[in-house]
C-alpha cells in the first residue's frame, strides 16, 4: 500500500528524456514509410485527377476536364455498371455460401476441420493461378466442366465467349476464392452464441429453422457485418484473377474499374488524368460504402 | 474491437458441441446424411480445379490436347517442372519471389512491431491521433492509390528494382493494429523493472517485448508471407523488365503472350501454389484464429 504514493510522485516528475524521444523513434520508420508510400500519395491522387499527361511527366492542368471526360464517356460506364453488378452479386453469394458452409461445418462433428481446411485452401492460391486454371477449365471445346456436362448430353456452353456467361463465371469464380474466408470469420461468430439459447428453443419446441431465424441470425449479425464490408471492399477491388481468366474480355463485357485504371495508367495509350479521377471515384465509393454499412449495422444493431 | 490479445488461444476445437441440430449418439437421421452430402459436394468444388491443376502438371502437351482430356497423367515424370526451370528463365522468377517475400516479411516485422510497441506501451503526444491515421488507411488500398504511388517510386528511382516491390507496402497498418492490441497485454510492471535495471528503451523492447510477443508476430508474418507470394497488381506494374518479375507476374504475362508452352505454365502454376498450401497446413490453428480474430487477410 505503500508503493501507491510513490509510484504516483515517480509520475509527476518529468520523464527522461530517453523515454520521452523513444516513441518517437520507434514510430519513425513505420510512420515514414507510411507518410511516403500511402498517405502523400493518396492527397496527391486528387491532386493527379485535376491533370492530364500521356507518359507520367509532363503534365497539364485539366481542372475538372478528366471527370467530365469519363463521366460523359459511355465505355466508362459500362465499366461502373459492371463493377456494380459484380461488387453487389459477390457481396450477397459470398454471404449465402459463406452463413451456408459455416453453418454446416459448425453441425458436423466428424472431420470438421478437414472441411474447414479444403473450404479455405482455394483462398490461399495465388489469384493468377486461380484464373489460370478456370480459364482452362471453362474451355469451350476441351473443358473440364464441358467435358463433364458432355457426359450428361449437355450442349458445349460458351462460358468465357458469351458476355452474360463470361461475367456470371467471373463472379462465380471470385466467389470459389475467397467464400473460404468469409467462412471462416463467420464460423467464428456462430462459436460465440450461447449454446444454452439452442437447449432452451428447444424445450420450448422451436422448430430448427426457427431457431436458425430467431437465434443464429440475429446472434451472428455482428460477423455479418464485418463479411459484408471486406466482400463489398474486395468486390470493387477484384482484377488479379480476372486478368488471367478473361482478360476483361469479351469485348470489355468483364472489365472492371481497377483494370480501367491499371490500363490507362500503365498499358498505352497512357491517359494519367484518367486512371487518376477513376482512382478518385472508386476511393469515394469504397468511403461512402464502408461508412455507410456500419451506420447500418449499428443501428440495426441498437434496435 | 476489444482490448484482449487478438492471438488468444482458440476454443473452436475444444470447446462444447452447442450444435443446435446435434443428434443423439449414434442416429443418423436424414437431416445429417444431408448435411454429410453438401459438404463433401462442396469441398470437392473446392478442391477438383486444384487437383485437376497438379494432374495437369505432369501431362504432355499432346495429353493435355487430348479430346476428351485424360484424368490422370501417363506418367509421373517430373520433365514440365525441369523444362520450365532449364529452358525458360523460371529459376528467376522463383528467386525473385522468394527475395520480394522474405525481405517483405521481415521488414514489415520490424517496423510494425516497433511502431506497434510505441503506440501501446508509451505516453506520448500525438499517440491516439497517429493510431487514428493508421487505422484509417485500411480504408485506403493501393488499388485506389496505384498512379500516386508509382510516381513515388519513380522519383525515388526504385522502378523496375527488387527494392520497388518491398518498400512501399511494408508499413501495414493490420500489423500494427495486431501487434498493439497483443502488447496492450503486456504487464507494464515487466517494463518499469528492466527500466529500474538499468536497460535501455531499444533493448527492452528487442529483449523482452518481442519474445512475448512470439504468436502475434506469427501470425502477422504468415498473413504478409501469403500476401507477398501471391501478390500481384504492383509488381505487375513495377516489375517490367523479365529480370525482376516475380513468379505471378512471369505466369500472368507468358499466358497472355503465349511464349511459354502451357504445360510449363501448369508445373510452375505448381510451384507457386505449394508454397502456401504446406505454410497453411503446418500454422492451420494461428491462420485460422488470426483472421477469426481480425477479420484481416
Amino acid at each position: 500500500m505503500i508503493e501507491a504514493p510513490i509510484k504516483q510522485a515517480q509520475r509527476r516528475r518529468k520523464p527522461p528524456l530517453s523515454l520521452r524521444v523513444a516513441p518517437y523513434l520507434f514510430l519513425l520508420p513505420n510512420m515514414a514509410i507510411f507518410a511516403l508510400f500511402t498517405i502523400w500519395p493518396a492527397i496527391n491522387g486528387f491532386n493527379i485527377s485535376l491533370y492530364s499527361s500521356s507518359n507520367g511527366r509532363t503534365f497539364r492542368w485539366e481542372g475538372t476536364g478528366n471527370y467530365q471526360q469519363i463521366l460523359g464517356d459511355g465505355e466508362f460506364w459500362g465499366i461502373v455498371i459492371n463493377t456494380v453488378v459484380y461488387a453487389v452479386t459477390f457481396v450477397l453469394l459470398s454471404i449465402v455460401i459463406g452463413i451456408m458452409l459455416a453453418v454446416l461445418v459448425d453441425q458436423q462433428r466428424r472431420g470438421r476441420s478437414f472441411f474447414r481446411a479444403a473450404f479455405f485452401i482455394p483462398v490461399l492460391i495465388s489469384p493468377v493461378v486461380v484464373g489460370l486454371v478456370w480459364n482452362w477449365m471453362l474451355e469451350r471445346k476441351n473443358g473440364l466442366l464441358n467435358t463433364f456436362l458432355g457426359t450428361f448430353g449437355v450442349p458445349e456452353i460458351p462460358w468465357l465467349i458469351d458476355n452474360t456467361l463470361a461475367l456470371i463465371a467471373v463472379i462465380v469464380v471470385g466467389a470459389w476464392m475467397q467464400v473460404g474466408f468469409y467462412m471462416l470469420i463467420l464460423l467464428a461468430g456462430l462459436q460465440s452464441i450461447d449454446p444454452t439459447l439452442y437447449e432452451a428453443a428447444g424445450i420450448d419446441g422451436a422448430s430448427r429453422w426457427s431457431q436458425f431465424r430467431n437465434i443464429t441470425l440475429p446472434l451472428l449479425q455482428p460477423s455479418v457485418l464485418v463479411v459484408v464490408v471486406l466482400s463489398t471492399i474486395h468486390g470493387f477491388q477484384a482484377f488479379d484473377y480476372i486478368y488471367t481468366l478473361t482478360g476483361g474480355g469479351p469485348v470489355g463485357a468483364t472489365t472492371l474499374i481497377v483494370q480501367y485504371i491499371y490500363e490507362n495508367g500503365f498499358v498505352s495509350p497512357i491517359r494519367y488524368g484518367d486512371a487518376a479521377a477513376g482512382s478518385v471515384l472508386l476511393f469515394c465509393a469504397i468511403f461512402a460504402i464502408t461508412i455507410g454499412n456500419y451506420v447500418i449495422g449499428r443501428k440495426r444493431e441498437a434496435v | 474491437m476489444s482490448t484482449a490479445p487478438t492471438v488468444a488461444p482458440s476454443s473452436q476445437d475444444t470447446g462444447p458441441k452447442h450444435t443446435w441440430t446435434s443428434t443423439g449418439k449414434g442416429k443418423v437421421t436424414a437431416t445429417d446424411a444431408l448435411r454429410v452430402v453438401i459438404l463433401v459436394t462442396s469441398a470437392l468444388v473446392a478442391l477438383i480445379p486444384i487437383v485437376w491443376l497438379v494432374l495437369g502438371s505432369f501431362k504432355t502437351p499432346t495429353e493435355l490436347s487430348q479430346r476428351p482430356p485424360s484424368l490422370l497423367p501417363d506418367s509421373w515424370g517430373l520433365t514440365n517442372y525441369a523444362d520450365a526451370l532449364t529452358r525458360f528463365d523460371f529459376g528467376t522468377y522463383l528467386m525473385n519471389s522468394v527475395i520480394v517475400t522474405i525481405a517483405a516479411t521481415l521488414l514489415t516485422l520490424m517496423i510494425n512491431s516497433m511502431a506497434a510497441y510505441a503506440l501501446a506501451k508509451y505516453n506520448f503526444r500525438g499517440r491516439n491521433a497517429l493510431f487514428l491515421l493508421t487505422l484509417a488507411t485500411i480504408m485506403i488500398p493501393l488499388q485506389v492509390i496505384l498512379i500516386p504511388v508509382y510516381q513515388v517510386v519513380a522519383s525515388f528511382g526504385m522502378v523496375d528494382t527488387l527494392w520497388g516491390l518491398i518498400i512501399p507496402a511494408a508499413a501495414t497498418p493490420t500489423g500494427v493494429f495486431i501487434l498493439r492490441q497483443y502488447m496492450l497485454s503486456i504487464p507494464d510492471e515487466l517494463i518499469e523493472a528492466a527500466r529500474v535495471d538499468g536497460a535501455g528503451e531499444f533493448k527492452i523492447f528487442l529483449r523482452i517485448v518481442l519474445p512475448i510477443c512470439r504468436p502475434a508476430l506469427a501470425v502477422v508474418a504468415i498473413l504478409s508471407i501469403m500476401w507477398r507470394w501471391n501478390d500481384f497488381l504492383w509488381p505487375l506494374v513495377v516489375a517490367q523488365s523479365e529480370s525482376t518479375y516475380t513468379l505471378p507476374v512471369a505466369l500472368a504475362r507468358f499466358t497472355a503472350q503465349e511464349t511459354v508452352p502451357f504445360n510449363l505454365i501448369i508445373a510452375m502454376s505448381v510451384v507457386s501454389i505449394l508454397p502456401v498450401i504446406i505454410l497453411f497446413l503446418f500454422f492451420q490453428k494461428q491462420i485460422t484464429t488470426g483472421i477469426a480474430n481480425t477479420g484481416i487477410k
